[in-house]
């Protein structure tokens, strides 16, 4: 019951998120491959010499902590030894359009894992491979199906004039004019990237799908109705200060950020294409309102969380 | 003594058998999974990936794709493979698939003459 509370909001995203996962035994199946893979890259790296109290480096590290939050890695005997839970590899199949992501899991984090637990994990997987995995990650179907869903079911976008997109990456305008497009709706989306090798990406894109693409913070112009920080914190040194660019230049602030409570393999993934740590639901709220932002409402705690400010 | 799985082929649907041999299980136990090549009866390509119980996680069709002279390389991770080749045989339908065959060129899993 509390959880449904804490998270009434991806409930409500579930509703289009399950049609596409093929209903409740398609979700189940997807939370079986994920713990399974978990336990799996854990085992790997206790079995090729990774220390679980003092992991090598930060890939290992988080790999160690989701673990944890899951109850899947646990220690015994004061913490002196470590042992990993048991999951049994699952029977049915993941869910169609999550096999991109599971066999992504296998060969990046998995088949790699000693390599990450032997050498620094930058070097394992090159800037050009990490780019294309990112894009092939990004344009996933299920990922893009996400993302539309929380621009139309809960930060209703296409009620706003003004919309500021910041960390766009490459993705995220595409689905949100797609979204403005299905109500008929003419937003103006700024997208802000840091990034200039993304910047150049998106430059291209701009010009065909009519969006504004902005170099760097120093480079945006004027007040926006709404900014967006979709999967963003956990790409910057700095989450505090991006929440304080927002609170300059918009009036409102959509924030949907996946955080460590309830986190998945996924976020090893991401790490490894260069991500930095995840936060909690509770350090993004309290960065968000260090920034100045008042809490609107919130939708979900975890394993997004969700909510507008203002 | 080796043991015998069975899957369709991704190209033309064929039955096809696939041996796996203790020296798989073992390689796949030791990486996490196991590739191998196989032929369906109709002469199609095929990597198969097998986990350390024998269970094939994925089977996809090695073949060169025509258009733009371009071909998928044995670089190209598995997982991304099948999206590409969909994208050089029927061309980048969306922005987004246009980016990844560019990004794609750029990590060495696509060459173009």
């Amino acid at each position: 019951m509390k959880s449904f509370v804490d998270n009434w909001g991806m409930f409500l995203l579930m509703k289009d998120f399950m049609k596409l996962l093929g209903g409740a035994k398609g979700l189940k199946a997807f939370m079986q491959h994920e713990n399974y893979r978990l336990a799996v890259a854990v085992q790997s790296a206790l079995e090729c010499g990774a220390n679980c109290r003092r992991p090598p480096n930060d890939v290992v590290s988080l790999l160690f902590r989701i673990a944890r939050h899951k109850g899947i890695l646990k220690e015994s005997y004061g913490g002196a030894e470590c042992r990993v839970e048991q999951v049994p590899e699952p029977n049915a199949p993941p869910p169609h359009v999550m096999e991109e992501y599971f066999q992504m899991i296998d060969e990046v984090v998995i088949d790699k894992m000693c390599e990450y637990v032997m050498k620094p994990p930058t070097g394992v997987v090159s800037e050009e491979e990490a780019l294309a995995y990112y894009q092939a990650l990004m344009s996933a179907p299920f990922y893009v199906a996400f993302r539309k869903a929380v621009y139309d079911r809960l930060a209703k976008l296409y009620r706003y004039r003004r919309i500021l997109d910041i960390g766009a990456g490459t993705q995220d305008p595409l689905d949100m004019l797609d979204v403005c497009q299905q109500h008929g709706s003419e937003c103006e989306l700024a997208a802000l990237e840091v990034d200039p090798r993304i910047c150049n990406d998106l430059e291209k894109l701009a010009t065909k799908r009519g969006f504004e693409v902005v170099c760097g913070w120093g480079r945006v112009s004027g007040r926006y109705d709404i900014a967006v920080v979709q999967n963003v914190l956990h790409w910057t040194t700095n989450p505090l200060q991006v929440l304080l660019d927002a609170r300059r230049r918009a009036d409102r602030l959509f924030v949907s950020q996946g955080v460590i409570e309830g986190a998945g393999i996924g976020f090893v993934l991401v790490k490894i294409l260069y991500a930095n740590q995840p936060l909690s639901w509770k350090e993004v709220e309290a960065f968000t309102k260090q920034a100045g932002w008042r809490l609107a409402r919130r939708y979900a705690k975890y394993p997004n969380y969700l909510a507008l400010f203002k | 003594m080796s043991l015998t799985t069975r899957l369709r082929c991704p190209i033309c649907g064929a039955d096809t058998s696939v041996a796996i041999t203790p020296e798989l299980l073992r390689q796949a136990s030791e990486k996490g999974v196991a590739r191998l090549l196989v032929r369906c009866p109709r002469g199609h390509a095929i990597v198969v990936t097998i986990d350390q119980y024998g269970y094939v996680r994925s089977a996809l069709p090695v073949h060169e794709a025509g258009r733009q002279d371009c071909e998928v390389t044995d670089k190209a991770p598995t997982s991304v493979r099948a999206r590409l080749i969909a994208i050089l045989e029927k061309g980048a339908v969306t922005d987004a698939d246009a980016l990844l065959l560019e990004k794609a060129k750029a990590a060495g899993w696509v060459i173009c003459i």
